[in-house]
């Protein structure tokens, strides 16, 4: 059975009076994909640097395969990666330039760049200034140097945001190749579609505090409705839309209504989705 | 801190510096100062040091200064043409030989020369000068002689040449614009892209930045200021105690760039400390500038302990024991300095997260 590679306790910060991450538990087995959802100002940031050494903790303690991230900043450090949401890359410096530092100060030796830049689809571009480079180019060379050190744990800060589907696509493969490496990810997004499909778990967090934690499988299964979405045409030739609400006493008299008496176009079944789930336990969206 | 991790980053900002434009700003700026200033006073391609000689007797002193390469000499008839060529700046100084002055030097007789010294020649030039008088007279007499040299300046006696005031000037500006921008801006720009917060989530700390960058301002600033000592032949006869200086100078002036680095947010607030703050550290220099302001104003200012030493040993021909007191406060300065750049770190710590 795998170890935990991230264990929360009672972690708490605060900035002034505003009580940022308001002690919260949580564990993250080695080799599983943590999806950490929730708005902006939610805490996911905060907790994020606390659990990378950015931050210590108010109260409350981290620990990153069995070491105090408090304690023990450089040795967690080393075997940890950060992809940043935000580029910050040495933009002057060429691709494999970047990396090389990376790997120097994570004292990796030998290093093949040119093998991990491949590997993330820059190949041949990897003497070009990072200046010149695309948006999605940019956030690939990200993903890839939060791989140089080959972290045990990898924290991803939206990797995909903005990105083209090309892009990332690319990315998540990638992601799905760490974890299948035996790397712990943990994916800090907005994206509700990309976190129903890479995790294993998501946490959802709003104001400081999780609100859930669970496989994306059991919080549908929990939280959500199945539903058949349709649209009629009416007697003016508009179409409008109809949901019925599956596993219900109700249904069977429902569906049979919506046949007979209404002009059916076209009909699907619908699942919940995390962000239907996280409005029905906080009763907000998660772009709020 | 980690030795191997602060030689990567270093190596990393000498390697990749001079694409940045700061970087050749801060080296190619006093260079250029100091060249032009230079070819306007006319020490760039100085001309050796000029005597003249009335010998009112049948000295050999005249012979043997003529075979001198290092001096150009000229030979005058009378005192009253010596003095006026003095006066008007031909020679550097002139000197006045008695008639009997080889027969008493040479009996090992008290004897006294007359020496008239041009009021703006140049510091390194009166120093030749009176070395290579001395020299001569003690190879004419064969031993050491009881000779009385009465120095009297003519010309402007308060005027100090525009190169010799200046100097200070453009050392100060190489010191501190190599030593203080450098890590400054290189700090700065760091936390305004947030790869300083991609440095410090690997196992490098602060501290090991911070360390990296302050050597880059201390190495460059010391080399712009050891070239610019070079190109203004300002070294004098103590080399050794002036790179002393220049390097305690760089210290202070790149642990300055540390603290202004860790504390502003943007390239902009910086060039407005510049502007606003520099005063502190130009005040010296400026005061120097303009003998007619109160000299003991200037030991208000930090820099003041880096500027009196140089000037005192490159233009005054000073040495240890007339600087000792000012380098140890030079010393103590930057002990402070270090102190708020360690109280710093934190700040900057918030900054990058």
């Amino acid at each position: 059975m795998a170890g935990e590679a991230i264990v929360a306790e009672e972690l708490t910060y605060w900035y002034g009076k505003l009580v940022a991450v308001d002690h919260i538990s949580f564990n993250v087995a080695e080799g599983e994909i943590l999806g950490f959802l929730g708005p902006n100002g939610a805490g996911k940031t905060t907790t994020v640097k606390m659990l990378t050494g950015q931050l210590k903790p108010k109260a409350g303690k981290a620990t990153l395969l069995g070491m105090d991230v408090a304690q023990d900043v450089e040795k967690v450090q080393a075997e940890m990666g950060v992809c940043f949401e935000e580029t910050n890359l040495y933009e002057q410096m060429s691709a494999i330039e970047n990396l090389r530092l990376f790997a120097r100060l994570f004292d990796i030796q030998p290093f093949d760049g040119y093998a991990l830049l491949k590997r993330v689809g820059l190949a041949g571009r990897e003497k070009k200034r990072v200046e010149t480079y695309s948006k999605g180019m940019k956030q690939r060379l990200m993903v890839a140097r939060s791989m140089v050190n080959r972290a045990r744990v990898l924290f991803l800060d939206e990797p995909t945001a903005g990105l083209d589907p090309t892009s990332s696509e690319a990315i998540r493969n990638i992601i799905l190749e760490e974890r299948e490496r035996g790397a712990t990810i943990f994916l800090t997004t907005h994206d509700m579609m990309e976190a129903d499909k890479l995790s294993d778990r998501v946490a959802f967090m709003d104001q400081g505090k999780i609100v859930t934690f669970d496989t994306p499988h059991n919080l549908k299964q929990q939280y959500g409705k199945r539903a058949l979405k349709a649209k009629v045409s009416t007697g003016s030739g508009e179409l409008e839309d109809r949901e019925v609400i599956l596993d219900t006493p109700e249904t069977p008299n429902a569906i049979h209504e919506l046949f007979s008496q209404e002009k059916v176009v076209t009909i699907h079944s619908e699942e919940a989705t995390l962000e239907d789930i996280f409005i029905s336990i906080t009763g907000r969206g998660l772009q709020g | 801190m980690n030795l191997k991790r602060i030689a990567i980053l270093l190596g990393k900002d000498l390697w990749h510096g001079p694409k940045s434009f700061f970087f050749i700003w801060v080296i190619v700026v006093p260079i250029i100062l100091s060249l032009v200033v230079s070819l306007i006073f006319g020490t760039m391609f100085t001309e050796k040091p000029k005597l003249g000689i009335a010998d009112e007797g049948s000295s050999q002193l005249v012979a043997m200064t003529e075979q001198l390469t290092s001096v150009i000499t000229k030979e005058y008839d009378t005192v009253s043409e010596i003095k006026q060529a003095v006066d008007s700046g031909a020679v550097d100084a002139g000197i006045v030989i008695p008639a009997d002055f080889d027969s008493s030097v040479m009996q090992g007789e008290a004897t006294e020369l007359t020496a008239y010294v041009w009021g703006e020649s140049l510091a390194k030039d009166r120093t030749i000068l009176g070395a290579t008088i001395a020299t001569l007279v003690r190879e004419l007499a064969g031993q050491e002689v009881p000779v009385e040299i009465e120095s009297i300046t003519l010309g402007d006696e308060v005027s100090i040449p525009w190169n010799d005031r200046l100097l200070p000037f453009i050392v100060l500006m190489a010191v501190f614009f190599g030593g203080l921008f450098l890590p400054a801006t290189s700090i700065i720009n760091e936390k305004e892209k947030r790869t300083l917060e991609a440095l410090i989530i690997t196992p490098t700390s602060i501290g090991d930045v911070f360390m990296a960058k302050g050597l880059l301002g201390f190495i460059l600033s010391l080399f712009v200021g050891i070239l610019i000592l070079i190109l203004n032949q300002a070294f004098g006869a103590q080399p050794l105690l002036l790179i002393l200086l220049l390097a305690l100078g760089a210290i202070m002036a790149s642990e300055t760039g540390l603290i202004c680095g860790a504390l502003l947010k943007d390239i902009t607030t910086l060039f407005a400390v510049w502007k606003t703050g520099g005063i502190l550290l130009f005040g010296p220099v400026i005061i120097y500038m303009f003998p007619q302001i109160p000299q003991w104003i200037g030991r208000f200012f930090p820099t003041y302990y880096i500027i009196q030493p140089i000037v005192q040993i490159s233009q005054r021909g000073g040495s240890w024991p007339d600087i000792a007191t000012n380098v140890f406060i030079l010393v103590g300065l930057d002990l402070v300095l270090i102190a708020v750049v360690m109280y710093t770190l934190r700040k900057v710590k918030q900054y990058a997260t």
